[in-house]
């Protein structure tokens, strides 16, 4: 058999095995909770600072948000291989989150975070950063769509008034997030049904 | 020279050296997610995998979910020590082909 079997056919076999077990690897990757998740957050931070009137809402808020991101994610991957791409996506939206803190708490600390124009410009324009890159990623362009909404609302937060800002970021957390998480949860549902199941 | 290892037959073939190595990564798999990962057609994935039942590589259980027929099938521990040791043999190979 070997006589008839070039090199570049054992090759091709080789990858023929790394391919398939990489494509076997790859689950239905399951993210579109957290996208709500962090919507509600968001809502739930915006709602107590501006009711409540606390210099904790956001960090309290956030940090829980994390908190529990991390304990559902955790509990979720157990029983789920990790894929390069998978990996690839997680590690931006940590950085994101790791960059957002550092930046706004601080600012918040200082007290120099007084201007809501600047808070909503910069946060909507890193969270258009993520969410455009995800999307490249993985060549989706729902989530691309998300980007542009968030990018929108950064520039709108530079020109309207505090209120008019205050309604972008308001209506980019409800489409990024609220509506774009429950669409990506119905796709990965249909997706699952559909592709039929292998149990890890 | 060392003698150089031939390839298991059974395993050789494309679409079975796809099946196993996917089933090596799953506990277990139904048939339409194996289709969908090697875009087969039924009737070729069925007779490949009675090839892979039949050398006794795989397991086959069938069953009723909700009165739909489910078929699952799951890699064996010889199919498991096949699939290694036709990965080994194909780095002999390939090793002696650079060595040529």
């Amino acid at each position: 058999m070997q006589e008839e079997t070039t090199t570049q056919d054992l090759k091709d076999r080789l990858a023929l095995i790394e391919s398939m077990i990489a494509e076997g690897r790859r689950k239905t990757e399951s993210w579109g909770w957290t996208f709500v998740l962090w919507g509600l957050a968001y809502y739930a931070a915006i709602a107590w600072s501006a009711w409540g009137h606390s210099a904790w809402a956001w960090p309290v808020t956030m940090i829980a948000a994390a908190i529990l991101t991390i304990i559902l994610v955790s509990a979720r991957a157990s029983h789920r291989p990790e894929t390069t791409l998978g990996r690839a996506i997680g590690s931006i939206w940590i950085a994101l989150g790791i960059s957002m803190f550092l930046l706004f708490m601080p600012l918040g600390i200082t007290g120099r975070l007084t201007d809501a124009h600047v808070f909503i410009s910069v946060a909507s324009a890193m969270l258009g950063m993520a969410n455009a890159t995800s999307a490249m990623a993985l060549r989706w362009k729902a989530q691309f769509v998300s980007a542009v909404v968030w990018w929108a609302a950064a520039i709108a937060a530079c020109f309207g008034t505090e209120e008019q800002a205050g309604i972008a970021f308001l209506i980019a957390i409800f489409f990024c997030q609220i509506v774009f998480g429950i669409y990506g949860m119905i796709r990965e549902g249909r997706a699952k049904a559909q592709r039929g199941a292998a149990h890890a | 020279m060392p003698d150089l290892p031939e390839l298991n037959p059974v395993i050789h073939g494309k679409l079975r050296l796809a099946l196993l190595s996917l089933l090596a990564t799953v506990e277990e798999a139904e048939f339409t997610w194996l289709r969908n990962k090697t875009g087969s057609t039924d009737g070729n994935l069925g007779a490949q995998l009675a090839k892979l039942e039949e050398a006794g590589y795989v397991q086959v259980e069938k069953k009723f979910v909700q009165r739909k027929p489910l078929t699952l099938y799951r890699m064996t521990d010889t199919g498991r020590t096949a699939l290694t040791e036709y990965v080994q043999a194909l780095k002999q190979l390939l090793g002696a082909a650079i060595d040529a």
